[in-house]
């Protein structure tokens, strides 16, 4: 079957309110970045205990929805699994718009943000041994390879496809394991070190991304009007339990492993502390409890239900990353044998702070409007068939029609 | 070339914090608000804690002064993307605030909290130091005392004294020290190259039980501690 993919014609009203108030949420966010780097970092709830603050949680998040949405689309371009063709280019879009968000979060978490460009001086003023410098290169050339991806798979070339996807899934399985790295390889962070850190995040990198391809396709399609194919959210589903349950036993993994060590009170800290609940209701709550619950009832196969289960997945990712980065680095180093007094024996704080919280979501609407726009620009959707239109017609009075695609558009990449 | 070290004798340490604010004068760090220090986003390049063993009628308290230990196999300088930090040939890790981008990934590897994140730009009122004329052939780019905020700071082992000390002919370890160890009023810090088998560092490393913190993590810290 010839498909056939379109833009949205973005003269709807809901269209415009979408990107008014993202554009606007996006302006604040830019407003409070303003505020963070003139006036100092102090206005971030991060300390010297817990450096990193919500930019990085969101950056890492970004990255692994990212990833995961891209090697979902490589189903389609490498392994020919045809039926999930319609979504194919809206996750290469979608994966495009995350990286770059995921970039912008990580250029606003540094205190010096215009010297960002030092850390593309490979090999010359970069030191390559950082693990950081090395996923520059990753995220770099992720961004490169998934814009040119992109391009391919619009000029239509199958064979291309094939061996630019083979590059693609590569690199984006690397950039999360780099990802992964960056946490997993420090030695001074107890709760961190560990080397099945990257497997970790690569796990949770491919379960979020299908999450999220399921909650952008549901919503993409109810908003356009299309008509949505169950047999195909159900099978993604079936991808979704699959990745859920290796997960799981990689952070059953993790943690049995920082546990049965003598040297435990960091993780330990963090499985019963004060901020316990994080990882207990938000991530293993959200992340596998309720998703497997609602995946493995034969009542709830409905597109309801798994988008309800995928919501959570993609939530609750998110909390995995916030736990991983803000209350597991909060425990206070060892520096001497016995319990160190004072501040700097002290669990650290992280205050939730407007301006961090306002930049976050700033940053997180910048991606949605990105993605919206790639909508409007690129033909990312899939054409409607003959009786959606005349579906869609007999519903609304002015009929939105958009099967004819706007030709004075601008150019889509790739065409 | 020299490889300078410390050598810190927890026996005659009171732990009266007169080498925190010796550095804090010297190197014009910011005393921070009581605010800031609960929430540790006060700079500080030396510290000194309290680490306390056992219980009441045993219960025992040691004072533990921390300046940067400026390790041979440093993790800080290992981690940094932008050559920041680096190690100079004399073993003292410094860090180049031109070049710091601000990604505290060195705080992140830094098992001593040695570092320190710049949250605020600082009032520079208090700074009275006078400072040798720049030998950029010697010390590199070295923008201090001029700081700005959103970059990582730390402990120079007062490398302005050596190397004024060294273009005067002067001898470090004993008539030019840092700040800290000229400070200390129990004498007991002691500051000099460890490749030296005559200074006053090596004989007492040779001579007493000595320990450097987390030898586990490999950094081979520079700055040693005599055991009471």
């Amino acid at each position: 079957m010839e498909l056939n993919f379109v833009s949205v014609e973005g003269n709807s009203k809901n269209y415009k309110i979408a990107l008014g108030i993202l554009g606007g949420l996006t302006l604040l966010g830019l407003i409070c970045f303003g505020l963070s780097y003139t006036k100092g970092h102090y206005l971030f709830g991060s300390s010297n205990v817990i450096p990193w603050g919500m930019p990085i949680v969101l950056a890492i998040y970004f990255i692994g929805l990212s990833a995961g949405s891209l090697i979902l689309s490589t189903l389609v371009y490498v392994f020919g699994q045809e039926k999930y063709k319609p979504i194919g280019r809206m996750a290469v879009l979608l994966a495009i718009a995350l990286i770059f968000g995921a970039l912008v979060a990580i250029a606003t978490d540094l205190g010096r943000p215009e010297n960002f460009w030092r850390l593309f001086m490979f090999f010359y003023w970069n030191n390559m041994t950082s693990m950081f410098a090395i996923n520059t290169i990753l995220y770099g050339g992720y961004f490169v390879i998934s814009i040119a991806y992109l391009g391919i798979i619009f000029s239509g070339s199958k064979l291309w496809m094939k061996r630019w996807g083979c590059l693609a899934i590569g690199w984006a399985a690397m950039v999360h394991m780099g990802t992964g790295a960056i946490f997993g390889f420090m030695a001074a962070r107890e709760a961190w070190f560990s080397p099945i850190k990257p497997l970790e995040f690569l796990t949770a990198a491919v379960t979020s991304g299908v999450a999220l391809l399921i909650v952008v396709l549901v919503l993409t399609m109810k908003f356009t009007g299309r008509d949505l194919k169950k047999e195909m959210v159900v099978s993604l589903s079936r991808l979704l339990i699959v990745f859920i349950c290796v997960l799981a036993l990689l952070i059953f993994l993790d943690k049995m492993t920082h546990l049965y060590a003598p040297e435990r009170a960091a993780v330990l800290y963090s499985l019963t502390g004060k901020y316990s609940w994080i990882f207990w209701c938000l991530q293993i709550g959200l992340v596998i409890i309720v998703p497997l619950a609602i995946l493995f009832n034969k009542k709830l196969k409905s597109i309801k239900w798994i988008f309800i289960a995928s919501l959570s997945v993609v939530v609750g990712i998110f909390f995995e990353r916030f736990f991983l980065v803000i209350p597991q680095a909060a425990f206070p180093q060892q520096y001497y044998p016995g319990h160190i007094e004072g501040v700097y024996g002290a669990i650290g704080s992280f205050p939730i702070t407007p301006v961090e919280m306002g930049m976050s979501l700033g940053i997180v609407t910048m991606v949605g409007l990105l993605f919206l726009l790639g909508l409007k620009f690129m033909k990312a959707l899939p054409e409607k068939t003959p009786e959606e239109v005349a579906a869609a017609a007999a519903k609304t009075a002015p009929p939105t029609t958009e099967v004819p695609v706007k030709s004075d558009a601008p150019a889509s990449a790739g065409t | 070339m020299a490889r300078w070290g410390m050598v810190i004798d927890l026996d005659k340490c009171t732990g009266c914090q007169e080498c925190t604010i010796a550095c804090k004068e010297e190197n014009n760090v910011p005393h921070g608000s009581p605010e800031e220090q609960r929430r540790r986003q006060d700079p500080y390049w030396h510290k000194v804690i309290a680490a306390s063993e056992g219980e009441y009628p045993t219960a025992n308290i040691e004072m533990v002064p921390m300046p940067c230990m400026h390790c041979d196999n440093p993790a800080c300088v290992q981690v940094c993307p932008a050559k920041a930090t680096f190690r100079r040939n004399d073993g003292i890790v410094m860090q180049n605030f031109r070049r710091c981008i601000g990604c505290k990934y060195c705080l992140v590897a830094c098992p001593y909290g040695a570092r320190a994140y710049n949250y605020k730009e600082q009032e520079e009122e208090e700074y009275n130091r006078i400072d040798p004329p720049l030998r950029r052939d010697l010390i590199g780019c070295w923008p201090f005392p001029h700081r700005t905020h959103g970059m990582v700071e730390k402990c120079t082992f007062c490398f302005h004294r050596i190397e004024q000390a060294l273009m005067e002919g002067k001898e470090i370890g004993t008539e030019v020290v840092p700040a800290c160890v000229e400070a200390c009023p129990a004498k007991a810090r002691k500051f000099g190259d460890l490749d030296d088998p005559n200074s006053e560092v090596s004989i007492l490393l040779s001579n007493r039980d000595a320990i450097t913190l987390r030898e586990a993590m490999g950094t081979k810290p520079k700055v040693h501690y005599l055991t009471k």
